[in-house]
């Protein structure tokens, strides 16, 4: 069953690429309109992730909103918990709940929490919200699909500063030993963290050697290239023998220009008027 | 007959028979879950590498297939094994009691009782049962952070035959179970006829002066305490508190209107130990002379089993002063 690789099952069109674009849009309107609304929220890692979120949700997940615990799906940990807006509108998108719904995030009795809880929203697959922790979750998620000889895949979206997290380095040791190339984890690597740049308050890089010394293949990749997200990510899908680690270089608030690459931007709401300009330019597409 | 016995008055007959055991209740569990995991094929277990300590190497020799050995790396061997109990299978985590319920805590309160997973926690060397190990390995606190843990509960056994029932216990009830076991082997109270259920005790020996209330090794001592208490005319009522949290409240009220006193003696911290949350039932609902035992706001040390937990005020030498003083109050 192990082969080196598979070759890729389709090639990808223009049209496909121009979809997903086009619903990467929608995604950052959405991000940026709820976090307003609740006023609460981290736009900043939202926004980074959100190509690299919408290829997953609207290409590469065997997921199926009407069944969101069956069990042959794939499995998609947000171990970046506090990007979980990125995450809701995704789910809302695909069908897992009411778009309306985006509307209710952080608020009293709401099924979108703060951060990500699995016994509320339909979707979720583990709860989130301590960095590093769910990568590790994400670890044992693989290894019960092992063990169960099943052939889903689990996915797990990664901050760069969340590498400087301990237990980030106990779960990348184990996914080699267990050899989980049912395992894809993918780094929203926007050298941005709470307090400043990643680089100055705790350097991780060379992350893609760091990987490959724990024995996973890995792959720098521009995290807003669609074309490149769409087709790393299918190459991760299809690989065998190692798990695959993905770090896609992002702009933490990326489409947003007054909150790209802006330390403040990490867990703050737009007010009106930014919100205008918000939507303003992730609707222009930023030029 | 015991040790501890040969101290205590050997003319009255002792009610509760002490068996000297070869098996600490670390092994007990671990043999419990090799023979539950022949009929229960849809769990596995998750170790740190102790597992020659743990005794879980023994299920890891039967079933390689169903045994992580996760390495020294507490915290993502919890959080793994929270992922691998996502869907709802069972995960049993094997390890020491300081870094099970310190180190990985976090993951244990946000990841497995959150969520409400099927995370099984066996964890050894409980309170100063470690007493040879020193601090860093003994786990005073372990009791007051799992059971301050919404979702989770909380059991110790102290023999064999209980420990078995433990695992039983954290196996039939849904959701977190923590288990707290005994580095050494001390003795056998219960035959193997005896059942335990979640939120049940055992009254060991009835009395109608004083209950005494203790868990896991501390048992013993309040079993030989109560046996000096009676060679001073005084009858003390002695209650195995196995299942911590929830713990058996019924029983406990119906001992406290029948003695009037109430002490409790425990391996581990006072604060915020099964003494406290008695303290504050006992308040609310039936106030009585009260008193409990445990460390003193205060660190153990290394050495002998028995003169540690003397110095440290949970034997039964203690014990017996802690209830004459109780009892002058009244």
């Amino acid at each position: 069953m192990v082969q080196e690789k598979i070759t890729q099952s389709s090639e990808i069109s223009k049209e496909k690429i121009k979809q997903l674009k086009e619903t990467a849009k929608q995604v950052r309107l959405h991000i940026v309109k709820m976090i307003h609304k609740a006023q609460s929220g981290h736009p900043g890692g939202s926004l980074s992730g959100a190509d690299i979120m919408t290829a997953l949700y609207f290409d590469i997940l065997t997921v199926d909103p009407r069944n969101p615990r069956w069990p042959d799906r794939d499995r998609f940990v947000l171990s970046k918990g506090h990007a979980c807006p990125v995450w809701y509108v995704c789910l809302a998108l695909r069908g897992f709940f009411p778009v309306e719904e985006l509307d209710t995030l952080r608020q009293f009795e709401s099924r979108l929490q703060g951060h990500p809880v699995s016994t509320k929203t339909p979707g979720v697959d583990a709860t989130t919200g301590s960095l590093g922790i769910g990568f590790a979750q994400a670890i044992g998620m693989a290894l019960e699909g092992k063990w169960l000889k099943k052939s889903y895949k689990v996915y797990a979206l990664l901050g760069d500063g969340e590498m400087q997290e301990g237990v980030i380095w106990e779960a990348a040791a184990s996914a080699n030993k267990y050899k989980l190339d049912n395992l894809v984890a993918i780094i929203d690597n926007n050298n941005l963290q709470n307090d400043g740049f990643t680089d100055s308050i705790m350097p991780i890089e060379p992350l893609d050697k760091k990987f490959e010394a724990f024995g996973w293949m890995t792959k720098r990749i521009d995290g807003h290239n669609m074309e490149q997200v769409l087709s790393t990510l299918r190459e991760a899908k299809a690989h065998r023998g190692s798990p695959f680690c993905i770090i896609a270089q992002t702009v933490k608030g990326k489409g947003v220009s007054f909150m790209e690459n802006v330390r403040g931007w990490h867990g703050k709401p737009p007010s009106d008027e930014e919100l205008a300009k918000a939507i303003q330019e992730i609707e222009g597409g930023l030029k | 007959m015991s040790r501890t016995m040969e101290r205590g008055s050997a003319t009255i007959p002792v009610k509760v028979e002490l068996r000297k055991t070869d098996s600490p209740t670390r092994k007990s569990f671990s043999e419990r879950m090799v023979e539950y995991g022949e009929v229960d094929k849809e769990f596995v277990v998750f170790e740190s590498d102790i597992g020659y300590s743990t005794y879980s190497y023994l299920f890891g020799n039967k079933y390689p297939d169903r045994y992580y050995n996760m390495g020294i790396a507490e915290l993502g061997t919890m959080a793994a094994a929270a992922g691998f109990a996502a869907d709802g299978r069972t995960v049993i985590v094997s390890g020491y009691g300081v870094f099970l319920t310190m180190r990985a805590v976090e993951v244990v309160r946000s990841f497995i009782c959150y969520p409400h997973l099927n995370v099984k926690i066996l964890s050894s060397h409980g309170g100063l049962t470690a007493a040879i190990d020193g601090v860093t390995h003994q786990a005073t606190e372990d009791i007051a952070y799992m059971s301050t843990l919404p979702e989770m509960k909380v059991l110790v056994p102290c023999d064999t035959v209980s420990t078995r029932g433990a695992f039983d216990i954290a196996m039939r009830t849904p959701g977190p179970v923590f288990t707290r076991l005994m580095r050494d082997p001390l003795w056998d109270i219960y035959s193997a006829e005896e059942t335990f259920v979640l939120g049940g005790s055992k009254i060991l020996r009835k009395g109608d002066s004083i209950t005494l209330v203790s868990y896991g090794d501390i048992v013993f001592q309040a079993l030989e305490a109560a046996e000096i208490l009676r060679s001073k005319g005084i009858e003390a009522e002695v209650i195995d508190m196995y299942s911590v949290k929830p713990f058996d409240a019924e029983t406990l009220l119906a001992s406290a209107r029948k003695t009037g006193a109430v002490l409790v003696a425990e391996n581990h911290q006072k604060r915020n130990g099964l003494g406290y949350e008695i303290a504050t039932f006992l308040l609310k609902n039936h106030p009585v002379p009260f008193d409990n035992l445990g460390l003193d706001d205060t660190f153990g040390e290394s050495g002998n089993y028995f003169k540690v937990i003397d110095k440290y005020g949970i034997s039964a030498r203690a014990i017996v002063e802690a209830a004459e003083g109780l009892l002058r109050k009244r």
